[in-house]
């Protein structure tokens, strides 16, 4: 299946493109994905722990099963005020 | 419950929106909150505040706190603009309007809008240098 990636914010910059493609196996989780994007983003995987991911329009866990056409979000602690 | 919600690149006119209150005859209390630009960040002088947002799931985690606010206190009418773009120092970042028939559930759902905005609403902030 094909996901689709977008990073937000400073993430831009860390992942030096703002929005990818990706192919993984049909019953891939979003860990999965993540693994893939800390080995090809160095940089991004340094702030593992302060990072936020949404599926679609939702927060997503690192377990949940992704689906083909998915839209991943990845992002910072956001900020709004 | 009325809900409205302005993500904008258009400055907060803080007069309009307070005159195009939106209260009830049942609401006997009426909420304001502006929050505005600070001149510093993390002790350096900045000139403003650029604010990016995903739109679409800020507008989405938006319409899912107002839910919870209209689930747990009997609020008439939200309405909340926020700014997109760049923002400079001293001017308005945000403006929000709870109306509620009592003080209590208006100053109540107005805090719990602000914290969890700031828990889960996909909007980030970029200091613009002296």
């Amino acid at each position: 299946m094909i996901v689709r990636v977008q990073f937000f914010s400073y993430f831009k910059q860390l992942a030096t493109e703002e929005t990818l493609s990706l192919e993984l196996q049909d019953d891939a989780l979003l860990e999965d994905l993540l693994q893939r994007l800390r080995s090809r983003f160095p940089k991004l995987a340094e702030l593992n722990r302060s990072t936020l991911v949404a599926v679609g329009m939702e927060y997503a866990s690192p377990g949940q099963k992704l689906s083909d056409g998915a839209l991943v979000s990845i992002f910072p602690p956001v900020q709004g005020g | 419950m009325n809900r409205e919600l302005t993500l904008t690149k258009a400055p907060i006119v803080e007069p309009e929106c307070v005159a195009s209150r939106l209260a009830s005859p049942e609401s006997g209390a009426c909420v304001w909150f502006l929050g505005s630009v600070r001149g510093t960040e993390e002790g350096c002088a900045i000139r403003g505040i650029h604010y990016e947002a995903y739109e679409a799931m800020a507008r989405h985690q938006f319409q899912r706190i107002f839910d919870e606010i209209e689930a747990r206190w009997p609020i008439q009418s939200i309405r909340l603009v926020h700014r997109l773009g760049p923002v400079m120092a001293g001017e308005p970042s945000i403006w929000v309007e709870v109306a509620s028939p009592h003080r209590a559930e208006g100053f109540a759902a107005c805090e719990f809008l602000i914290s969890e905005m700031k828990q889960r609403v996909p909007i980030w902030k970029q200091p613009i240098p002296l």
